[in-house]
């Protein structure tokens, strides 16, 4: 217990200015290592520059599905024999390549496709007799490691894990093996469990599926526009040795950023990021996204019909975060939804009570221009259409007159406890500075971002409203019941 | 690996010897086996306990990282003490009174303040507690604790917010099935504790004008929120000398509670076999399956076999039987896990839930079934027990990562009832478990044959008719059952 009358918390070193020790290997991998005080922990997070956004079309999910595989073990771990399980891994990928040259031919559904992939499954099964399920997972549960996952996004794959300090080694022991001797094992089983995901997070749910739709009838040539999860076809086509050759290319070092944050000793650390991953080859740049999104003339309107009440999703093309309006662009979004007190909340949910829930932000990416999408679910028996018309006015209201000086005394106020607030967590100070060097280059700048929204005027805010959310640059997504014969409704059994 | 530890002292000098052994990029396997790490130096912190007018106890860890303090008051009793006509009062409590106004401020003055403070708050609770918790910068500290105060003491529970929490609630009930999950978990909460809170499903009858009055609200105010069910907690920037004068303030004149908490019901959990079938045209199947068990949260060698049983058969993720066959393996499902609740005080349920597609279910239930049946068959292996007994040892010191789960998990454990070194006990207990034991538990707590079965898919695509589980109740989605299948005989007990 900290001894009584001790002198208050200085003003810690926030943003900018945080100790963190800068380390990149001559394979362009980079170490962002923040000792933080506070329980024996440390948070490990991995970043890649490589997401959803670098598929080609037809040919979506693939990172997705390589974030899952990267669990599955290396030539040591989960397995008791590498080198008979290697025998019916080549197996696998000979029957996949008669299998992806039956489908090119356009015979999908042919008696042979099904054969085909039955001898797949069952060699399959065959090579797991030689695999230890799960193994790199189990090594670091059984050392205490909390939180082990991994996510991917528009532009990027993270994984990440926390472990008790004084077993920090152990994440380079394991974390390099994986990034050298990566074995994808149980690739079309696993396949079946990213579709299952996909099931689970959009098909069977009317968010996720308003979700997919609204980005994909705003974006339309950039990236953005295409499901990270994967579209089912391309999910249902993609074989082993494809996602093991794009592995190959775009997941070494140099796309690689690692933030390590927690009681620490840098120098060990750094030592340890030298002499684990110094030897291994660069790889090549993420495949480059060259789609501009051209500018959207006239509005776009999206239904998405699923048996679930409506839900309401409307976006502006708004300019990457990186651009001068950046600041503003965020502003905007906690004015309108940042709080009971912020316009939307107050206007839609307290006063006019037309919809339950809303909320703003751009997305759904960082890098490049982006949809400001303000997602809403109406209140019976108002309709999104009332509410769109609430949301409209509200915005028409700040494009006539700029918000009040106090609106945004409030908001840098949120921003100023926000700076401290974040440095109370080892893994949400590693993500952040793991996506700020991976996206935009340098560590402090999703920092100064923020200092940057300090110095947004009222003026700027009425502006960039002004600029960008007009009708032509607006996309609509709602979700309806499906019309329904008066027969089908109502239970029935079998 | 490392053996089976003897105590509690022993986890922080384990693996004694440090360093050496590792050639740099000595990678996989072998390099983690020779792996060997220094002690983790590491006192657990203690809260203090100290005492207010009124016998109110005060947990206070003071933490001078950062400039951020947090209080929390937890109250002991919820809607469950009061029955089924307080359920939507009860259940409105923490949000109105953090939305619903003070006798002095209005509504929105408090939205305001709070916000121009950046004054973080968070309400909670319902059905057996209510707390209450801010999180303020230092400078603002006397300030967000008065507002906050003023907010526990003296709330207004404003019509017109009411009135907006109401709307809200209604739109949930008519959004309740929009979630396969959603609607299979409330689902099965009200096939297995029927009329009791456990049980309850909001409805409009809950949700009426009458049964959300300011009146209603400000009568179970009176009940739950006073002096003798309250606990503070306080962590961060400050010393007990410092904050005391305001915890003062926020207790001083406050009426005693006019009854003690009314026992509420123990549950009678449902021990009737069942297949129930939600049909929904969706290309997923939502499965959960259970049965109620009489073990409950306590001291005792069955306890903590369980909770180590409970990791292996499908608690602990990709470590677990039930993920590593049913996802890992052959690839059915994305999630899937066992449940296993033990409450303090009453009996819980037993069982799993998965999501595979429609095409799948019912080899999918056929397989989480068999899963069950080799726990209760053979006891699991040393490695499987040694595993789930490591994981909570090694990774003990996240019990601490924040000063303000500390103060909320001696609080809870005070608060029903267990001893305050409960969390030691605990990974003192499970490193007494052995294979055995685990069996033993199953053996007499877990039974595949009389689970109740539901499922939210579409029948339409199922592998087999869900009557291969046995009779199929279909229901409708506010739980009245539509139809039952004619009789095909006894349920089978498949496999």
């Amino acid at each position: 217990v900290a001894a009584r009358g001790q002198a208050s918390a200085q003003a810690p070193r926030t943003g900018p200015d945080l100790p963190v020790h800068e380390v990149t290997l001559d394979n362009g991998m980079r170490f962002l290592i923040l000792p933080r005080p506070g329980a024996p922990t440390i948070a490990f997070v991995v970043q890649y520059a490589v997401g959803g956004v670098n598929e080609e079309p037809g040919r979506t999910g693939i990172a997705h599905l390589l974030e899952h595989m990267l669990f599955k073990g290396t030539t040591t771990i989960g397995t008791s024999d590498f080198d008979a399980e290697r025998q019916l891994l080549e197996l696998v990928d000979a029957v996949a390549d008669s299998l992806a040259r039956e489908r090119a031919l356009g015979r999908v559904d042919s008696s042979r496709v099904a054969a085909l992939t039955a001898r797949i499954g069952a060699l399959e099964d065959s090579a797991r007799a030689h695999v230890i399920g799960n193994e790199f997972d189990r090594i670091l549960s059984r050392n205490g490691a909390q939180g082990l996952n991994a996510t991917t996004t528009a532009e990027s794959t993270i994984y990440y894990v926390e472990l008790p300090a004084n077993r920090a080694q152990l994440w380079f022991v394991l974390e390099a093996d994986r990034m050298r001797n990566p074995v994808f094992r149980e690739f079309y089983s696993e396949r079946d469990v990213v579709m299952e995901e996909r099931r689970m997070r959009i098909d069977t749910s009317p968010g996720g599926l308003l979700y997919e739709a609204h980005l994909g009838t705003a974006f339309q040539v950039h990236p953005y526009g295409q499901p990270v999860a994967g579209h089912m076809a391309d999910l249902r086509r993609v074989d082993r040795a494809e996602v093991r050759a794009y592995y190959q290319r775009y997941y070494g070092p140099r796309n690689a950023v690692v933030a390590i944050v927690g009681d620490l000793d840098p120098e060990r650390i750094e030592s340890w990021a030298r002499s684990y991953f110094r030897d291994l080859p660069p790889g090549e740049p993420p495949p480059p996204v060259l789609a501009v999104e051209p500018t959207q003339r006239g509005e776009r309107r999206v239904q998405v019909e699923f048996d679930a009440e409506p839900q309401l999703r409307i976006g502006w093309h708004v300019p990457a975060p990186s651009h001068p309006d950046g600041p503003a662009i965020a502003v905007l979004a906690t004015l309108l939804t940042g709080g009971r007190t912020a316009r939307l909340y107050d206007a839609l949910v307290l006063r006019d009570r037309i919809a339950t829930f809303v909320s703003s932000a751009p997305g759904p990416g960082e890098r490049d221009p982006q949809l400001f999408t303000i997602d809403a679910v109406p209140r019976a028996p108002h309709t999104p259409a009332e509410v769109e018309a609430a949301v409209e006015r509200e915005l028409g209201r700040l494009a006539e007159t700029p918000p009040a000086d106090a609106e945004l005394e409030r908001v840098r106020n949120q921003l100023a406890a926000s700076r401290v607030r974040r440095l109370q967590s080892n893994l949400g100070l590693a993500f952040q500075l793991a996506g700020s060097t991976s996206l935009h280059g340098d560590w402090r700048e999703t920092f100064e971002r923020v200092e940057r929204m300090h110095e947004v005027t009222p003026a700027d805010v009425q502006a960039v409203v002004r600029r960008y959310f007009h009708a032509a640059n607006r996309t609509v997504a709602t979700l309806v019941k499906p019309p329904r014969p008066p027969e089908a409704v109502g239970g029935g059994h079998r | 690996m490392t053996r089976r530890l003897a105590g509690l002292a022993l986890l922080v000098a384990l693996a004694a010897a440090c360093g050496g052994g590792l050639e740099a990029q000595d990678v996989g396997r072998r390099a983690v086996e020779r792996l060997r790490y220094p002690p983790l130096r590491f006192d657990p912190p203690e809260p203090e306990v100290h005492e207010l007018p009124g016998g109110i106890q005060v947990y206070l860890l003071e933490d001078r990282a950062l400039p951020l303090v947090s209080v929390i008051a937890r109250f002991q009793g919820g809607y469950s003490h009061y029955g089924r006509p307080y359920y939507a009062a009860g259940t409105a409590m923490p949000g109105l009174l953090r939305s619903g106004g003070t006798l002095s401020l209005a509504p929105d003055s408090v939205d305001r303040l709070l916000e121009y403070y950046a004054v973080q708050t968070t309400f909670g609770g319902a059905g057996e507690s209510v707390f209450a918790a801010m999180n303020t910068l230092t400078e603002h500290l006397d300030t967000a604790l008065e507002i906050w105060g003023d907010i526990v003491r003296h709330p207004r529970f404003d019509s017109a917010r009411l009135e907006v929490w109401r709307g809200q609630e209604l739109e949930n009930v008519s959004r309740r099935a929009d979630d396969p999950a959603r609607l299979a978990f409330s689902e099965f909460n009200e096939l297995m504790f029927g009329d009791h809170p456990i049980g309850w499903e909001m409805d409009a009858v809950d949700l009426s004008r009458e049964r959300l009055s300011p009146e209603r609200m400000r009568w179970l105010y009176d009940r739950l929120i006073c002096p003798a069910h309250l606990a503070l907690g306080v962590t961060g920037d400050v010393s007990w000398e410092e904050i005391r004068p305001g915890l003062e303030a926020l207790v001083a004149e406050w009426a005693p509670c006019p009854e003690p908490l009314p026992e509420p019901p123990p549950p009678v959990i449902r021990r009737e076999i069942g297949v129930f079938l939600i049909p929904r045209e969706l290309e997923q199947s939502t499965i959960v399956l259970a049965h109620a068990t009489d073990l409950r949260q306590e001291d005792t060698r069955d306890y903590y076999a369980s909770r180590i049983g409970n990791a292996i058969l499908g608690a602990s993720g990709f470590s677990s039987r039930l993920l590593s066959r049913v996802r890992t393996e052959e690839g059915l499902a994305y999630s899937a896990s066992s449940l296993w609740t033990t409450p303090v005080r009453h009996g819980g349920i037993v069982g799993a839930t998965t999501r595979t597609k429609g095409e799948s279910t019912v080899a999918t239930i056929l397989m989480v079934q068999d899963i069950l049946r080799e726990m209760t068959r053979q006891p699991p292996s040393s490695d499987e027990v040694d595993r789930a007994v490591e994981e909570a040892v090694n990774g003990f010191v996240f019990n601490f990562d924040s000063p303000s789960q500390v103060i909320s998990r001696r609080m809870f454990y005070d608060a029903v009832g267990l001893p305050a070194d409960w969390l030691e006990r605990y990974v003192r207990g499970i490193q007494r478990v052995r294979p055995d034991d685990v069996l033993r538990v199953f053996r007499r707590h877990v039974h595949p044959e009389r689970l109740v079965i539901l499922v939210v898919g579409d029948p339409e695509r199922f592998d087999l008719p869900l009557e291969t589980l046995g009779p199929v109740t279909v229901l409708e989605i506010d739980g009245e059952p539509a139809a039952t299948s004619p009789p095909s005989g006894s349920p089978r007990s498949p496999g």
